[in-house]
C-alpha cells in the first residue's frame, strides 16, 4: 500500500517538474508582458508589480504595430491549411484504396520527404522562388509551405482512410452511389477525426515556422514570428514588447489546442497503434 | 412473383494474378428462387457473387440479369441488393439514414422515401429503432438493419454475404427461418452465400456446391443429399460427414472389414471402389459387421458412436431407444440403397 502510494506520489511530482519546465516560458513571457521596462530589468526579478497593458497597446496600436504581421500570419496560415487539406484528402484516399503501379514507392517518397533536414534545402527553394520572382509573396510561401505540410497531412490522413472497412465503399456502389458520392457522404463523415486532427497540425506548423519565413518574406508579406525578431538589435531588446507579441502570437495555438485537445489525442493514438495498409 | 431476378453464369473464369480463383462456371438461377452458393472457404463461391454483384469483373466468361448482359456493368448500374457478413452500415447515419439511403441515390422523390423506410423497417421489425445509430443496436439488429437497407430498393436481385455468420447460436436459427419467408413475401430472387451446409439445406430451393473453384454440383437440397455427385460432396453435406471407406467391389457387395454389404449395383464388374454411408444409414442388428463401440455421444434425441469394424472406423447416428454401452460389440447395416459408391481415383459417383 504504502509502496503504490509512493509510486503515485513520485509519478506526480515528476509530472510537475515537467509541467513547471514547460509552463516556465509561458509564464516568463506572460508576465514580463504585464511589466513596465523598469520592472523588467530589476534584479532580483519582480514577481510582484503593478500590472500594465502599456506593452501590448504598443506592439498593436503604435508606430512598429504588429496587426499587419498577424495578419500575414493568418493568411499564409489559412491558404496552407485549406490548400494541404484540398489536396491532402483526395491524395491520402488514393494510397489507402486504389491499386496503382508504383503505389508502394509513393507512399514511401512521401515520408522521405519528411526526413529533409529543412537547412539543406532552404537555398534551392529560395534560388526557386527567385527564379519566379515570388520572394516576399503570398504565394511563395505559401507554396514552400505546401512542400513539407502536403506529405505531412497525406501520411497522416492515410491511416484513417485505411481503417475504413472496403465492404463500407462495396455496400455505397450497390445502393447506387458512384465513387464521389460515395467519398463524401460515406468515407469523409467517418474520418471527420481524422481530419479535424490533420488541419489542426498542418495550422499550427505553417503559423509556428520560422526558418523559411525568415529567409523567404521580405517588407511585404512578414508573419509574426519573424517580426517578432524586430524588438532584438544590436543595441537592446525591447523585452515587454517581445513578451507581449509573445503572448499574442501564442494565443491562438493556444486556444486552437484546447478546442481541439480531445481530436489530436484520439488522432495520435489512431496513427500510432494502425501498422501499414491493408491493400 | 415478378418474374424478375433471372441469372444466367456462362463460363465464368476468373484469375487472380496466376490463380484460378473460377475455372469455367455455368449456372442458372430461376426467378423468385432461393439460391444457394456452398462451399468450403476458398473454393470460389463469395467470388462467384462479387462477380454477379458487379464488384469484381470475371476474366472471361459471361452473366446476364434478365437476359441482359452485366458483364462489365458496373455495380451500380445492376438493380442489386446485398447484405454483407461485416453488414457495412454506415455508422455516421441513423438507422433511418442507412436504409434511406439507397432510395436518396436512386433519387426518389423525398416525401417518398419516409413511408418506404417504415415499410421496410416494419418488415425486419426494427421500426422502432429508426432514429439510434448503428454503434447503438445489437448483432441482430445490426442484421435486420442491413436486411432491411437491401429491400428497401425492391431490386430485381438480393444477394446475401454469410449474413448469419455474426449471430449466435439461437438468434442465427430464428433469423434463418425469418429469412426464408421474408424472401417468400417478397417473391425476389435471393443468391445466398454460405459455408454451412445446414444453412443451405433448410434455406435453399436449389444450391450450387463449389470444390475448388468449380461447381460440382447443383440440385435442391434434398438431391444433393441423396445423391452426392463426387467424394468432395458427400464429405461436404450433412452432419456428421458421410463415412467413406476404402473397400472392394465384388459380385454386386462390397467388402467392409471382411464382411460383404448388399448394393444396388450389381451391374458392375469388380473393382476398388470408396464406399460412402451415412452415420444415420447404419442400423444395429442381429448381422451385419461386427464392430466394437469405442464411444457413445448422447444427443438426447439420438446418439452418435464411434465404432471400430475390425479397423475402419466409422460413425453411427442411432436413435435413442436401442443405444449400446461403450466398449460394447454390436453388428451393423445398412440398407442397399444408402450405399453410395464412388471412383477412388477420378472422385466421382459411380
Amino acid at each position: 500500500m504504502t509502496a503504490k502510494r509512493l509510486r503515485i506520489a513520485a509519478v506526480i511530482v515528476i509530472s510537475l517538474i515537467f509541467i513547471l519546465a514547460w509552463m516556465f516560458p509561458i509564464l516568463w513571457s506572460f508576465l514580463n508582458s504585464l511589466k513596465t521596462d523598469k520592472d523588467v530589468l530589476a534584479y532580483p526579478p519582480k514577481v510582484l508589480f503593478a500590472p500594465t497593458l502599456e506593452a501590448y497597446r504598443d506592439v498593436l496600436f503604435g508606430s512598429a504595430s504588429i496587426l499587419p504581421n498577424l495578419v500575414s500570419s493568418f493568411i499564409i496560415s489559412i491558404g496552407t491549411t485549406v490548400i494541404t487539406m484540398l489536396l491532402a484528402v483526395p491524395a491520402a484516399y488514393a494510397l489507402a484504396r486504389l491499386r496503382f503501379p508504383g503505389k508502394r514507392f509513393a507512399g514511401f517518397y512521401v515520408l522521405a520527404t519528411q526526413m529533409l533536414p529543412p537547412v539543406g534545402i532552404i537555398i534551392p527553394y529560395f534560388l526557386v522562388l527567385r527564379g519566379i520572382g515570388w520572394i516576399d509573396t503570398y504565394q511563395g510561401i505559401i507554396l514552400i509551405y505546401l512542400s513539407f505540410s502536403l506529405p505531412f497531412a497525406i501520411w497522416l490522413l492515410v491511416s484513417y482512410f485505411e481503417d475504413i472497412p472496403f465492404e463500407m465503399e462495396e455496400a455505397a456502389y450497390l445502393d447506387g452511389a458512384s465513387r464521389l458520392r460515395t467519398l463524401w457522404r460515406i468515407i469523409i463523415p467517418q474520418v471527420r477525426g481524422g481530419i479535424s486532427v490533420t488541419v489542426v497540425f498542418v495550422f499550427l506548423n505553417a503559423w509556428n515556422e520560422f526558418l523559411f519565413a525568415v529567409v523567404l518574406s521580405g517588407n511585404t508579406v512578414r508573419p509574426v514570428t519573424v517580426a517578432m525578431y524586430n524588438f532584438i538589435s544590436v543595441e537592446q531588446t525591447l523585452w515587454t514588447k517581445l513578451a507581449a507579441v509573445s503572448v499574442l502570437a501564442m494565443l491562438p495555438v493556444i486556444l486552437l489546442g484546447i478546442f481541439a485537445q480531445k481530436h489530436i489525442v484520439k488522432g495520435l493514438t489512431v496513427g500510432a497503434v494502425k501498422g501499414g495498409g491493408r491493400r | 412473383m415478378n418474374g424478375r431476378g433471372h441469372v444466367r453464369f456462362e463460363q465464368i473464369v476468373k484469375m487472380h494474378g496466376n490463380f484460378k480463383a473460377l475455372k469455367g462456371v455455368d449456372f442458372d438461377i430461376r426467378p423468385a428462387e432461393f439460391f444457394a452458393l456452398l462451399g468450403p472457404s476458398g473454393s470460389g463461391k463469395s467470388t462467384t457473387l462479387r462477380i454477379l454483384a458487379g464488384l469484381d469483373a470475371p476474366t472471361s466468361g459471361r452473366v446476364t440479369i434478365d437476359g441482359k448482359d452485366v458483364t462489365s456493368a458496373d455495380a451500380r448500374d445492376r438493380d442489386v441488393a446485398m447484405v454483407f457478413q461485416s453488414y457495412a452500415l454506415y455508422p455516421h447515419m441513423t438507422v433511418f439514414e442507412n436504409i434511406a439511403f439507397p432510395l436518396e441515390m436512386a433519387k426518389m422523390a423525398k416525401a417518398d422515401i419516409a413511408p418506404a423506410v417504415q415499410d421496410a423497417a416494419r418488415k425486419v421489425k426494427i421500426e422502432h429503432l429508426l432514429e439510434r445509430k448503428p454503434g447503438q443496436l445489437s448483432g441482430g439488429q445490426q442484421q435486420r438493419c442491413a436486411l432491411a437497407r437491401a429491400i428497401v430498393r425492391r431490386a430485381s436481385l438480393f444477394l446475401l454475404d454469410e449474413p448469419l455468420s455474426n449471430l449466435d447460436a439461437k438468434l442465427r436459427l430464428e433469423t434463418r427461418a425469418e429469412l426464408k419467408k421474408l424472401q417468400r413475401s417478397l417473391g425476389v430472387t435471393a443468391v445466398y452465400v454460405t459455408h454451412d451446409q445446414e444453412e443451405a439445406m433448410t434455406l435453399a430451393d436449389r444450391m450450387a456446391v463449389f470444390m475448388a473453384g468449380e461447381i460440382e454440383q447443383i440440385g435442391t437440397p434434398a438431391e444433393v443429399f441423396a445423391r452426392p455427385n463426387s467424394l468432395d460432396v458427400a464429405a461436404f453435406i450433412g452432419s456428421p460427414p458421410m463415412n467413406l471407406i476404402p473397400a472392394r467391389l465384388a459380385g454386386g457387395n462390397v467388402i467392409i472389414a471382411g464382411q460383404p454389404l448388399a448394393t444396388t449395383r450389381a451391374d458392375l464388374s469388380d473393382r476398388n471402389v470408396t464406399v460412402g454411408i451415412r452415420p444415420s444409414a447404419f442400423r444395429i442388428g442381429p448381422t451385419g459387421l461386427p464392430a466394437k463401440v469405442d464411444l457413445v455421444e448422447d444427443l438426447g434425441d439420438s446418439a452418435v458412436l464411434d465404432l471400430d469394424c475390425a479397423g475402419t472406423r466409422v460413425r453411427a447416428r442411432i436413435n435413442h431407444d436401442n443405444i449400446p454401452p461403450e466398449n460394447s460389440s454390436v453388428f451393423v447395416t445398412a440398407r442397399p440403397q444408402d450405399i453410395h459408391l464412388f471412383d477412388p481415383d477420378t472422385r466421382k459417383r459411380i
